[in-house]
C-alpha cells in the first residue's frame, strides 16, 4: 500500500488495521486510512472490493446485517473508537449521516421527511423545525421546486429531487460527516451534475466520503481518492495524483479502464 | 425470396418452423376451466341464496297481513303497555330485594358458608352412606349381615375422618364469616353424626333462623315501600285479563283463517289435476274430493273483530288505571335507598317512568286509529325485517322476523373479539417482525399460526368448560365487584364468545399484519437508523405508518372472520334472542345474545322446507354474505392502495 503523509493533524475518521467479515467470509483486510475533515474523499474500486462495506462501517449501519462484524482493528470518529460497547450509537449516527445508493425518502410528506431527524431528536418547536427544513431544502436547491407542496408526498418528486431530499434530510440533523454510497448511480446525467455541484458546496461545512463507480465523478469532485481491490486498500492520495501518476500497477490499470 | 417473405407460413424445414400443435393450448384450457368453475360456483351461490331468500318478503307480508286482519296486532298494542308495566314492577321489586338482602349480607354469607361445609362432608361420605341406606332398607326382619354393616361403617368413618381433615378435592370450604369456635363446633357435630342421620346440624339451623329474623327485621322499615310496589304491580290486573280474553278471540280468528286457507290450497291443487285425468269417473271423483276439501267458511274478519273492538271502553279504563298507578307510585316512592345496587334500580325506574308514561298516553289514540283493513306494504315488510326488534319463531301467537337482535349480538361480539385481537395480533406482529430475534421469530410465527388449526368446535368446548366457568367464578369474588356487570348471571355470554372469537382472529390479524410489516422496504428502516433513530422510533414512526393500510386490511379480514364464525358463538354466546339491555353500561357485554350465524346453524335444520321461517333464515344468510363481502372488498381496496403507495 502506498500512502501520502497525512496532511492535517486530526483526521475526521481514522481507520486502523480494520478487518471485517460477514460470517466466516473476510471482506476487509487490514485497512488503514485517515480521512481529513472538510474534504471530499472518494472510495473507488471494482464491484465487491469492499468499499461500500468500509463506508457502512463508519456509522455502524452494518450492525443491521446479521453475522456482520468487525474482527480486528478500529475506526475512530472524532478520536473515539466507535466499536466500544458503551458507545451511544444514535449519537454516532447523528454525527455521521448517510445517503444511500437508491434514494429512500420515507412514505411521508416532503416536509416530514426533512423534519424527521429533528423530531426524533426531540425538537418540538414548530418554528425552529420550519426554519431548519427551509434552510436544508434551500441548501440542496430544492426549496423553489417544493415550497408550495411541502405537505405533498415525497414520492411525487423525480428521482434526482428525491435523492436531494434525502441529502436535505441527512444534513437537517447537522452531522459532521456525510457518507454517500454511490448517490448518483441511479440518476440521469443532469441530476448527477446537480448532486455533484451540491457536494462541492457542502464541502465547506461537512466531511464527505463518497463511494462511486463513476471514475469521472471521483476525479471531478473529490479531493482525495482511495482505491480498493479485493478487500484491500491498494493506494490512496490526492485525487489528481491517483488519476495522473498512480504508483501501483493495479491502480493504473483501474483508472485507465483496463478492468473494473 | 420475394414469394417466401410475402407468404404467411414459415417455409418447411426452416428451424423457425413450429413442430406439432404443442400442449400449451391444453394446459391453458385446463387452468382456465378451473378458474372459470370457481367463478361459476360463486355466482351459483349468490343466485341460490337470492332465489331462496327472495320469496321471504311476499310470504312474510302475507303473514303480517293476517296478523293485522285477525286483530292480533290490535291486542299487541295493548300488550306493549303490559310488558312495560311488568318491567317497571320488576325494577321496583329488584330494588326492594337488593335493599333487604344488603341488610342481611353477613347473615346470608354465614348461613351459606355453614351449608357449604355440610355439603362438602356429605359429598365425601356419600358412597358408603347410600350403600348403608340400601342395605338397611332391603334387609328385612333378620337384619343386614353384620359383616357388611361393619365394613361399610368402617368405610364411612375413614372417609369422614378424611373429609374432616379436608383431604378430598379442594379441601374444606373456607368460612371467613364464621368464628373459629363455630367452625370447630360444626365439624365436631358432623363428625359425631350417625351415618344415616339427615338432621341439619344445630349451627346451620341457627344460622338459617338468624337469616330469616334479619330479613324480617330488614323488611320492616320497608313495609311502606312494599305496599307501594304491590299496589303498583296489581294495577295491571284488568289489562291482563282483557288481553287474555281478547287474545283468545283473535287467535281463534287467525286459526280459522289459516285452516280455511289450507283447505283452499288443497282444493286448488286437486282442481289443477282435473285436466290431466283420463276417465270421466276419475274426473268426477277428483271434483267431488275438491268440493269436500273445503269444510269451512271464509272468515268474516269484521264480524270476528266486533267483540274485540267492542271492548274499547274497557281497554280505556284499564289504561287509565295504569296511568293512575304510575302517578301514585311516583309520589309514594322513597327518594333514595341506602344500598347502592337498590338505588341504581330505583334510579333506572325514575329514568324510565316518563317514557313509560308517554307510552301509556299514546296507546289509546293508537288503538282507536288502528284499522284492520289497512294493507301491509312490501316496504313496511322489508323495514319490519331490517329494523324489527323481535325474532320470535314457532310461537302460538305470531312469528316475527326482525334481524336487529341478531345483528346487535353479532356486532357486539365482533367488537369484543376485535378489541382483544387487534392489540394482541398487531402487537405480536410488530414484535415478531421488528423486534424479535431470529430464533424467537421461528418460534412465535408457527405457534400463533397454529391457533388457526384448532377446530372451532374444540375452542367452543374450551369456552364452555374453562373460560365460562372461570369468568363466572372470578365475577363472584368480592374484589372484582367494581367491574360493571359483575357478578355475571349467565355463564355463557357475549364476552366469553368474544374472547374466543378474538383468539380465532388473532392468527389472521397477526399473519396479515406481519406480511404488511414485512413488505415495508428495509430501506425505510435503514434510513431511519442512519438518522440516529432508536429502534422504537423507527418501528413506530416509519415502519408502522408505512404498513398501516396493510394492518387495517388485516383487521378488516379479521373482522370478516369473526362475523362469519358460527360454531363458537352457537356454543358459547348463550343464544338468547333479545336486544341486550344497554342500560347496564359496560355490563352489557356480559349478557347472552344470539347471532346472525348462530341462528342459521341452530334453526335451519329444524324448519319445514320452504316455510316463511326457512326463507327468513336464507335472508339472514344473504345479509351475512353481503356484510362479509363488503368487509373483504374494503380490505382488498386498502391493500391495493398500499401497494400503489409503495411505488
Amino acid at each position: 500500500m502506498v500512502s501520502d503523509p497525512p496532511t492535517k493533524a486530526v483526521p475526521a475518521v481514522a481507520i486502523e488495521n480494520l478487518r471485517f467479515q460477514y460470517g466466516d467470509k473476510q471482506v476487509l483486510h487490514d485497512i488503514s486510512l485517515d480521512i481529513p475533515s472538510r474534504e471530499i474523499t472518494a472510495f473507488i474500486g471494482p464491484s465487491g472490493c469492499g468499499k461500500s462495506t468500509l463506508l457502512r462501517c463508519i456509522n455502524r449501519i452494518n450492525d443491521r446485517i446479521p453475522g456482520a462484524r468487525v474482527s480486528g482493528g478500529s475506526i475512530r470518529v472524532a478520536g473515539i473508537d466507535i466499536s466500544r460497547p458503551d458507545l451511544d450509537l444514535q449519537m454516532l449516527r447523528r454525527r455521521v449521516g448517510m445517503v444511500f445508493q437508491k434514494w429512500n425518502p420515507f412514505p411521508k410528506s416532503i416536509y416530514d421527511n426533512v423534519a424527521y431527524g429533528l423530531r426524533i431528536h426531540g425538537k418540538k418547536s414548530g418554528t425552529e423545525i420550519d426554519e431548519r427544513v427551509e434552510h436544508c431544502l434551500r441548501r440542496v436547491a430544492l426549496w423553489d421546486d417544493v415550497k408550495d407542496r411541502l405537505k405533498a408526498s415525497a414520492f411525487g418528486l423525480s428521482g434526482g429531487q428525491q435523492q436531494r431530499l434525502c441529502i436535505a434530510r441527512t444534513i437537517a440533523t447537522k452531522p459532521d460527516i456525510i457518507l454517500m454510497d454511490e448517490p448518483c448511480s441511479a440518476l440521469d446525467p443532469l441530476s448527477t451534475l446537480k448532486v455533484e455541484e451540491l457536494l462541492l458546496e457542502l464541502k465547506q461545512d461537512y466531511t464527505i466520503i463518497i463511494v462511486t463507480h463513476n471514475l469521472a465523478q471521483a476525479s471531478r469532485c473529490s479531493d482525495k481518492t482511495a482505491f480498493f481491490y479485493l478487500g484491500k486498500l491498494i493506494e490512496h492520495g490526492p485525487t489528481g495524483r491517483i488519476f495522473t501518476t498512480p504508483q501501483v500497477q493495479q491502480t493504473e490499470a483501474y483508472v485507465s479502464g483496463a478492468f473494473g | 425470396m420475394s414469394d417466401s417473405s410475402s407468404s404467411s407460413t414459415v417455409p418447411a424445414g426452416h428451424p423457425f418452423r413450429r413442430k406439432g400443435r404443442g400442449t400449451d393450448g391444453l394446459f391453458k384450457a385446463f387452468f382456465a376451466g378451473n378458474a372459470g368453475l370457481t367463478v361459476v360456483i360463486l355466482v351459483l351461490i349468490i343466485v341460490f341464496l337470492v332465489r331462496e331468500g327472495a320469496g321471504f318478503f311476499p310470504a312474510y307480508r302475507g303473514e303480517l297481513e293476517l296478523y293485522r286482519k285477525a286483530g292480533l296486532e290490535f291486542v299487541d298494542i295493548a300488550r306493549k303497555d303490559l310488558t312495560a308495566h311488568e318491567q317497571m314492577s320488576s325494577l321496583l321489586n329488584r330494588a326492594y330485594y337488593a335493599q333487604v338482602n344488603a341488610a342481611c349480607r353477613r347473615e346470608f354469607q354465614r348461613s351459606q358458608e355453614a351449608t357449604q361445609v355440610v355439603g362438602y362432608i356429605d359429598d365425601a361420605v356419600a358412597p358408603p352412606r347410600s350403600a348403608l341406606e340400601r342395605v338397611t332398607e332391603g334387609a328385612g326382619e333378620e337384619g343386614a349381615p353384620a359383616e357388611l354393616l361393619k365394613s361399610l361403617n368402617a368405610r364411612y368413618q375413614s372417609l369422614l375422618a378424611d373429609a374432616l381433615a379436608g383431604r378430598p378435592g379442594k379441601g374444606l370450604p373456607p368460612t371467613p364469616h364464621l368464628s373459629d369456635e363455630e367452625r370447630a363446633g360444626l365439624l365436631q357435630e358432623l363428625g359425631a353424626r350417625e351415618p344415616l342421620s339427615t338432621d341439619e346440624p344445630a349451627l346451620v339451623i341457627a344460622l338459617q333462623e338468624q337469616l330469616a329474623a334479619k330479613q324480617a327485621d330488614a323488611s320492616e322499615p320497608l313495609a311502606g315501600f312494599r305496599e307501594t310496589i304491590n299496589a303498583f304491580a296489581s294495577a295491571s290486573e284488568d289489562l291482563d285479563n282483557l288481553i287474555y280474553e281478547t287474545g283468545e278471540s283473535v287467535k281463534a280468528t287467525k286459526e280459522a283463517a289459516t285452516l280455511h286457507e289450507i283447505e283452499v290450497t288443497k282444493r286448488d291443487t286437486l282442481l289443477a289435476a282435473v285436466p290431466g285425468t283420463k276417465g270421466a269417473e276419475e274426473r268426477a271423483q277428483l271434483e267431488a274430493d275438491a268440493k269436500a276439501a273445503v269444510t269451512t267458511e271464509p272468515v268474516d274478519y269484521r264480524a270476528a273483530l266486533q267483540p274485540v273492538l267492542g271492548r274499547m271502553g274497557e281497554f280505556e279504563a284499564a289504561n287509565a288505571r295504569l296511568a293512575a298507578a304510575l302517578g301514585e307510585v311516583k309520589a309514594a316512592l322513597p327518594s333514595d335507598l341506602a344500598d347502592e345496587k337498590a338505588q341504581r334500580y330505583l334510579a333506572t325506574f325514575r329514568k324510565a317512568e316518563d317514557e313509560y308514561g308517554r307510552e301509556l298516553a299514546d296507546t289509546m289514540p293508537k288503538m282507536q286509529a288502528w284499522d284492520f283493513e289497512k294493507p301491509v306494504g312490501l316496504g313496511a315488510t322489508i323495514s319490519g325485517f331490517i329494523t324489527g326488534r323481535d325474532w320470535i319463531t314457532g310461537g302460538e301467537w305470531q312469528d316475527f322476523y326482525g334481524i336487529v337482535p341478531l345483528f346487535v349480538g353479532s356486532l357486539i361480539i365482533a367488537l369484543i373479539a376485535l378489541s382483544l385481537a387487534i392489540p394482541l395480533g398487531v402487537g405480536a406482529a410488530i414484535y415478531t417482525n421488528q423486534l424479535a430475534g431470529g430464533r424467537q421469530q421461528r418460534f412465535i410465527k408457527p405457534t400463533i399460526e397454529f391457533l388457526q388449526a384448532i377446530p372451532s368446535v374444540v375452542l367452543g368446548f374450551l369456552g364452555i368448560a374453562v373460560l365460562g366457568t372461570l369468568l363466572q367464578e372470578t365475577s363472584m369474588k368480592d374484589s372484582f365487584a367494581w367491574v360493571p356487570g359483575f357478578p355475571i348471571e349467565q355463564r355463557l355470554n357475549m364476552f366469553t364468545a368474544g374472547c374466543l372469537l378474538g383468539l380465532m382472529a388473532i392468527p389472521t390479524i397477526f399473519s396479515l399484519s406481519e406480511d404488511a410489516l414485512n413488505n415495508v422496504p428495509s430501506a425505510f428502516a435503514e434510513a431511519s437508523d442512519a438518522l440516529g433513530a432508536s429502534k422504537l422510533q423507527t418501528v413506530f414512526r416509519v415502519v408502522c405508518p408505512a404498513a398501516i393500510s396493510g394492518i387495517l386490511a388485516a383487521v378488516l379480514l379479521g373482522l370478516g372472520r369473526v362475523i362469519g364464525e358460527t360454531m363458537v358463538v352457537l356454543l358459547v354466546a348463550g343464544n338468547r334472542i333479545e336486544i341486550p339491555d344497554f342500560t347496564e353500561g359496560l355490563g352489557v357485554f356480559f349478557q347472552p345474545a344470539h347471532t346472525l350465524t348462530g341462528i342459521i346453524a341452530q334453526e335451519l335444520g329444524e324448519v319445514p322446507f320452504g316455510s316463511v321461517h326457512y326463507r327468513a333464515l336464507f335472508v339472514v344468510g344473504m345479509v351475512l354474505f353481503f356484510i362479509v363481502l363488503a368487509i373483504n372488498w374494503s380490505a382488498q381496496r386498502l391493500l391495493h392502495r398500499f401497494r400503489i403507495g409503495q411505488d
